[in-house]
């Protein structure tokens, strides 16, 4: 990490400080304006993107009244912002929440102001990105993938540029995702700190993944957990959880099964007997969470896995995409019992989930062909069966699951071959979706950015390095969207294996309401 | 369900079960020879009831494993036991609720604890046999239910385009025909028809003609020009399976796709009883398919068509092979199945299934 000297690399309030009048008047207009802006006027821009005009003219009015006593106003600022940077660099990143909503909303008069006065800013502010991605490499705790890695970098400033929403989706940027742990609440148990972290840089990826582990975590956090006095455990661990939740949300949101999973949690908690001894109630928890995990997923997981090879036949070529647990245990399922099939991963930018399914077929002795999702009507031509997994099943039959699922299954109909979804019941959800806009999550844009080369870094502020698409955010009517899931029709779904039979599509919510009550 | 007094062992003292398993095979055929009205999936249960109202009292995980050795026996002895296994499956699962719900623990009882008498199995075996009655019963009168409800699709004017050889959809043109209703039927007969298809296509036929319906017969050549002038399709089934496609005879499928093509509706006329718990995704999931194709190459060496080989082609064209004499119609092309418990989707036999199973 630079001293402060170095022009505020890194630091999340990103004043430019660079000796060019401009920038700093505007850096200055910033300082007037964000405190008092972020409760008001915050919220209105942050919400709709035709403010910017609006807002535009109120930052020019700092400019224009702050030039007469500009030198002035420069070390006020400066002075200022050390202050402000020695702050951040305690509470950096990883604020509490609070903090991201500020985050959130700060950065917009910039921006505005930025766009229209100067376009010489845009070099000074890639250069300001890379020595923070240096900054934030050296504080990394976890080995991160390139792809993650290279999320992470820029997440600081995420919101301080130009607004690249896009329009249609405004609802589902929520705060930017927590990329540390700094700035956690002391109520978060280590074990959740860590899981953060590994859920934030898709160390831990899927939903059952996810689910497990998060059930695991909890286990710890139960039987570390000590009833505060003046309450009881049924009434304060289910709050108690409610905060280790939200710290993980933090990180992504809660896929479906995890939802589930922790309603069902939070039904166990307080059904617990309060004249029940503490160590006997948390027990008989941990206990209550094993059987969750054995009964919804180890032993749905085998059941399907089951029910799933037995669809499999000699001479199968099956397509697949991404990666999915349960997928996986199928087609090694039917590989232990004989079969002889190939198998066609179809994978994606940027998470390539594929690779590591491949990967294990392989290993298993599997013929494999991989490819990227471009690909697809070219491989697709001699598929005679497809499995996909599921993120969550809709209660109208659609199938939630990762972007390009739908295009996959869509083209494994287009060669008629039948489309099986595998999913244990804890994925099936009540919701209804009708399209993949109202509900998505949508994972940080940078993700999409091919991985910087160590050596392109050093001049990345070069001239051709700044019209390249690591300066989206600068770059007018240019949106970058990283959706994580689609939903597929359920007309183009075949059959739907569930732990309690295979059944159509439309009758997935029988399976919502045998299960719901158990 | 009302429980009218048990009549007890009505065929306690019948020959056939004195061995119980390779029997039932041959009470099952002679149900179905005798009687022409029955369905497979009923004639299957009766059998069953048969056998167990035959076999002494015994502990409730016997009578289980005997049903279950039997069933797969059943299953063993036909060329294509989906139809059966219809029946089977409903008798087995119905078996254990009454047994579960007649004692809380039917494991318990079967160690024969200090709890359980076998006066108390007496009586628990009585009911369900006094039961199974009721439903089959039930399964017979769902036919003139389901005429009572499909006739109103036959309305006057309309032309009823139909195929194989369906207990039902005769019931249902029957009970139309006897309403005075002035329709017209498209019979579809296949070119090689079994002799029960033959005997039952002729019987259909005559029998509206003779109420005055005007009858045309028409092979699987002319369907497709036949359609354009139907109004409808209404076909019958074997089974039905969880997806809502239906099993029936060969055939069957293309009226279905020629009817979605002409966008012409396509009814199944169905007693729920038929409904089976399999899921296929083709036909090849339910060996439908085997015997369809043969593929053979000449044997001689001369070029000549010898008469003998061309004797062998005619004879085998003749016969088709018995267990491709079904086919499997997918549910997108049915749109509506008619059961007596109304019209249903094709979707909504999952779930009439899972309620069954659940």
């Amino acid at each position: 990490m630079t001293p402060a000297a170095s022009s505020g690399g890194g630091s999340k309030q990103q004043d430019p400080i660079v000796a060019d009048e401009t920038a700093v008047v505007n850096g200055n207009g910033d300082q007037g304006k964000a405190p008092a802006a972020t409760p008001k006027d915050g919220p209105k821009n942050n919400q709709k993107g035709k403010k910017t005009s609006e807002g535009a003219p109120k930052g020019d009015a700092g400019p224009n009244s702050g030039k007469p006593s500009g030198k002035e106003l420069k070390e006020r600022a400066k002075a200022e912002k050390q202050a402000k940077r020695a702050k951040e660099r305690e509470g950096k990143q990883g604020q509490p929440v609070a903090d991201f909503k500020g985050g959130n909303i700060a950065p917009e008069p910039e921006s505005k102001i930025g766009k229209s006065p100067g376009k010489d800013q845009p070099p000074s502010k890639s250069h300001q990105r890379r020595r923070s991605s240096a900054g934030a490499h050296a504080q990394k705790p976890l080995p991160l993938r390139p792809a993650a890695a290279a999320a992470s970098v820029p997440k600081v400033q995420e919101t301080l540029e130009e607004d690249n929403r896009v329009p249609l989706l405004e609802h589902l940027y929520g705060h930017p995702r927590r990329t540390t742990i700094a700035g956690a609440s002391k109520d978060v148990h280590p074990s959740v700190l860590a899981l953060g972290l590994q859920i934030g840089a898709y160390e831990i990826c899927g939903s059952n993944a996810r689910c497990v582990a998060m059930l695991l975590v909890f286990q710890q956090v139960i039987s570390s957990y000590t009833t505060p006095v003046a309450t009881s455990l049924p009434r304060h661990l289910t709050t108690h959880l409610s905060s280790q939740i939200d710290y993980l949300i933090s990180y992504r949101p809660l896929s479906v099964s995890q939802g589930n999973a922790i309603r069902w949690l939070k039904v166990a908690i307080s059904a617990v007997d309060i004249s029940t001894p503490e160590e006997q109630a948390k027990s008989d928890l941990c206990i209550g969470i094993d059987n969750f995990i054995r009964e919804k997923i180890s032993v749905a997981d085998q059941v399907i896995a089951a029910s799933g090879a037995e669809r499999i036949k000699d001479g199968d070529v099956i397509m697949t995409y991404a990666k999915s647990s349960i997928v996986e245990k199928t087609l090694a399922e039917a590989f232990y019992q004989g079969k002889r099939f190939k198998v066609v991963v179809i994978d994606s930018h940027p998470l390539y989930e594929g690779r590591n399914l491949a990967r294990a077929l392989v290993d298993l002795g599997v013929e494999v062909q991989y490819s990227l999702i471009n690909g697809l009507a070219h491989v697709v031509g001699p598929v005679t069966k497809t499995f996909l997994g599921a993120h969550a099943m809709m209660s109208n039959g659609r199938l939630y699951s990762r972007l390009g699922t739908a295009m996959v299954a869509m083209m494994a109909k287009d060669v008629n071959s039948p489309v099986m979804v595998c999913c244990e019941s804890v994925k099936v959800t009540d919701r209804v979706a009708l399209d993949s806009f109202v509900h998505n999550e949508i994972a940080p844009e940078d993700e999409l950015l091919p991985p910087r080369m160590p050596e392109n870094g050093q001049n990345v502020d070069s001239d051709s390095k700044s019209l390249s698409l690591y300066n989206w955010r600068k770059t007018p009517n240019l949106q970058l969207l990283n959706l994580m899931y689609d939903l597929t029709p359920a007309e183009m779904i075949d059959v739907v294996i569930t732990e309690a039979g295979s059944m159509p599509p439309n009758a997935i919510a029988m399976v919502q309401s045998l299960t719901a009550n158990t | 369900m009302p429980t009218p007094p048990p009549e007890t062992q009505p065929n306690a003292q019948d020959p056939d079960f004195e061995q119980a398993s390779p029997s039932i095979v041959t009470y099952y055929n002679k149900l179905l020879d005798l009687d022409h009205e029955i369905t497979k999936p009923v004639a299957a249960i009766e059998s069953l009831t048969a056998l167990l109202s035959a076999s002494p009292p015994s502990t409730v995980s016997e009578t289980l494993a005997l049903i279950e050795s039997s069933t797969s026996t059943l299953k063993a002895s036909v060329p294509n036991p989906i139809a059966l296994s219809a029946g089977t499956d409903l008798f087995q699962r119905y078996i254990v609720t009454a047994l579960q719900s007649g004692s809380s623990d039917p494991r318990g009882r079967s160690k024969r604890g200090p709890g359980s008498s076998p006066d108390d199995f007496g009586a628990i075996r009585a009911h369900l046999l006094a039961n199974s009655k009721l439903v089959i019963q039930r399964a017979k009168e769902a036919r003139g239910s389901i005429a009572r409800i499909a006739k109103r699709f036959v309305q006057d004017g309309s032309t009823v385009l139909t195929c194989g050889a369906s207990r039902v959809v005769s019931a249902v043109l029957n009970a139309a025909a006897d309403d005075g209703v002035l329709f017209q039927v498209i019979y579809v007969q296949s070119s090689n028809p079994t002799k029960r298809e033959q005997g039952f296509g002729r019987d259909l036929v005559l029998g509206l003609r003779g109420k005055e319906i005007p009858v045309a017969v028409t092979s699987f050549d002319a369907v497709a020009t036949a359609m354009a002038k139907a109004s409808f399709c209404m076909v019958g089934a074997e089974s039905v399976v969880e997806n809502g496609g239906i099993t029936s005879s060969l055939g069957t499928r293309q009226i279905g796709l020629l009817a979605k093509s002409l966008r012409k509706p396509f009814y199944v006329a169905v007693e729920s009883h038929k409904f089976v718990r399999v899921y296929p995704l083709g036909p090849e999931d339910l060996g439908l398919e085997t015997g369809v194709l043969d593929f053979k190459v000449r044997e001689g060496e001369d070029d000549r068509d010898t008469s003998s080989e061309r004797e062998q082609l005619d004879e085998q064209e003749a016969q088709p092979v018995e267990s491709s004499r079904l086919d499997l119609t997918p549910p997108e092309l049915i749109t509506g199945l008619v059961t007596e418990k109304g019209v249903q989707t094709p979707s909504a036999v999952s779930e009439e299934l899972i309620k069954i199973w659940y």
